[in-house]
């Protein structure tokens, strides 16, 4: 059934699977709890109403942290009260967080006891943000009392705690969001340098989710270990998920992703390739050993699917986990269209291409670039109106990928028109970002970053002239020392890891940019 | 506790083990990924019995620096 709003599909889930298991958790080494569909309503509908109570209702609502249960009942509650979710990304520098803050209007922030240095940053850096709520804090070590009967009282310096204001300001929550109002904006890269706030609405998210059958019965059991900020594991994960009724289990640490496999004994897990190419090693090195006991020891018993998305996988591997009686189905999308365009089906699949449209998407090729057109697509760009003016052209979203679409609706790709690095794990990174914040140091001339061999590359034209005035002796140690003062900063997906120095200025275009390739 | 990690670590990329060296970075010197690193993790905290906190270990960028803080929670 197709859902246009995120309520649809929380109330029919709930109303469907009531005290089922909608997600699970570890809380000691072993053991695992348990939270019904019953609770997530409930849970997210207290958070409704202490939005409405602190008067926040309809504003915005950052949330960091890791995948958590609290962090469900967070996002849900904001976007099902009306109110504009703003997910951010746990492993961000302090600084950045307060900065898209700032950018988003954001009122509300909900931490992870993870971020609390952010939360600290938050309370000087950014003016309008009135609420810091922590996902972990209790009654005991929370200022919520001094909230009293009048949410005027709080002041941000005061430390809330979300399961206390829950408990103290909760109830039910019957607001409507529309289907086309603005719930979520996500931050993702943008070839300028600057990331932008792709604007979602309740369409976009709730029909992406929903639109396409999959054929995957109720109560599958999903590992969840894509960071949850991402639209993929949002909409896939936990919409989807949701939707179907599904068991959604939390992987705590990517450290532990193997043994949570064999703990929590998924059906299907989303991926993205930089994970299935260790798996695969694995795989590799128990060649000659019984499928089923590898199977058994790597992925648990009853692993079968295995969707990848983010970027673009190596068609090899479909075969190589074929052996041991996994369906790897690739998929593609991106944030701006909530986000998948295209998925391959179990029983419908070409390895080479990146699937078949899902149904509320249509596609043509201009200039050799995908566009994409449907309920999924964004609004825009927040506060950006000429980005979004390039992006949505007549409606159509241009993907930046070059490729095509066959007879079946299945899509090709064969390269990128933008210039962005699409890293193995899903992120977006832009050159162009990290070359600026090279550029700021005064040994740095011209500098190009790209990506090489799955890592990201700064190739450095040094200032010759002004080591040499400097005394600077040994150049390539200077750099890695700009390189080096550059990744502590920065985001882990955005660190630099080989510097290549050149002893010639780069070739460039006749307009004196620096040919890229 | 680093030899036990020169092991661990040819079961991960394919380097030599003489070629492993406590200044080695694990990702420009060994050619870790950071989901292979995450992974060794992981492995690493059985056979130790300790506990990895995800968010710390992002921190270390060299074998010696593994070592330190392995050997640190061991210790606890």
């Amino acid at each position: 059934m197709v859902n246009s709003t995120i309520r649809e599909i929380l109330v029919n889930a709930e109303q469907q699977f009531g005290q089922e298991d909608a997600v699970r958790y570890k809380v000691k080494k072993n053991e695992i709890a348990a939270k019904s569909y019953t609770d997530l309503r409930a849970d997210s509908e207290d958070f409704s109403c202490v939005l409405k109570y602190l008067g926040e209702q309809g504003n915005h609502v950052a949330i960091i942290g890791m995948t958590s249960y609290t962090w469900m009942s967070a996002y849900l509650g904001t976007v099902n009260s009306g109110s504009i979710a703003v997910p951010l990304d746990v492993s961000l520098p302090a600084a950045e967080v307060c900065e898209l803050l700032n950018r988003a209007d954001v009122t509300v922030f909900v931490y992870d006891e993870v971020r609390r240095d952010a939360a600290e940053l938050v309370k000087v850096q950014c003016p309008n943000v009135k609420y810091i709520i922590s996902m972990q804090k209790t009654a005991e070590n929370s200022d919520d009392s001094c909230l009293g009967n009048k949410a005027e009282d709080t002041s941000k310096n005061q430390e809330l705690s979300f399961w206390q204001l829950n408990k103290q300001h909760g109830g039910k929550c019957d607001f409507t969001p529309e289907a086309d109002s603005l719930c979520t904006i996500m931050f993702t890269s943008g070839t300028t340098g600057k990331s932008k706030g792709v604007m979602l609405t309740h369409r976009n998210l709730a029909e992406n989710a929903t639109c396409l059958d999959m054929k995957l019965p109720p109560r599958t059991v999903l590992l969840s270990v894509l960071p949850i900020h991402h639209a993929y594991c949002l909409s896939m994960d936990i919409l989807k998920g949701i939707s179907l009724g599904s068991v959604i289990c939390v992987n705590d640490s990517l450290i532990r992703m193997a043994k949570n496999m064999k703990l929590f004994q998924p059906d299907m897990i989303l991926m993205v390739p930089l994970m299935i190419e260790t798996l695969a090693k694995k795989l590799e090195d128990a060649a000659g050993l019984p499928a089923e006991a590898v199977k058994r020891e790597v992925f648990g018993e009853n692993l079968h699917t295995i969707c990848s998305g983010g970027a673009y996988l190596n068609p090899v591997m479909l075969d190589l986990f074929e052996q041991y009686g996994i369906k790897i189905l690739q998929g593609y999308g991106m944030t701006e269209c909530a986000p998948v365009i295209s998925t391959n089906l179990s029983w419908y699949q070409k390895k080479e291409s990146v699937g078949q449209l899902m149904p509320n998407c249509k596609a043509k090729v201009e200039d050799g670039e995908i566009l994409v057109q449907g309920s999924s697509v964004m609004q825009g760009y927040y506060k950006m109106p000429e980005e979004t003016k390039e992006a949505l052209e007549g409606g159509w979203l241009h993907t930046g990928d070059l490729g095509y679409v066959d007879e079946d609706n299945f899509i090709f790709l064969t390269g990128r028109k933008k210039n962005l690095i699409i890293t193995k794990n899903g992120e977006n990174v832009s050159p162009e970002e990290i070359e600026n914040r090279l550029s700021e140091a005064r040994l740095v001339q011209e500098v190009l970053v790209r990506e090489a061999e799955g890592i990201i590359e700064a190739e450095i034209f040094p200032d010759y002239e002004y080591a040499k005035k400097k005394g600077l002796d040994d150049i390539r140690l200077c750099l890695q020392q700009v390189i080096d003062n550059y990744n502590q900063e920065t985001a882990p997906h955005k660190k630099v890891y080989k510097l290549t120095v050149r002893e010639t200025e780069f070739p460039k275009t006749p307009s004196k940019k620096i040919k890229r390739y | 506790m680093f030899e036990q990690l020169k092991d661990i670590i040819t079961n991960y990329v394919e380097v030599e083990p003489e070629a492993i060296k406590p200044e080695s970075r694990f990702m420009e010197d060994l050619g870790f990924t950071s989901f292979d690193f995450m992974s060794m993790l992981g492995e690493l905290e059985d056979e130790l019995d300790v506990e990895i906190d995800q968010q710390e270990a992002a921190g270390i960028r060299t074998v010696q620096e593994a070592v330190d803080y392995l050997s640190k929670l061991e210790q606890q």
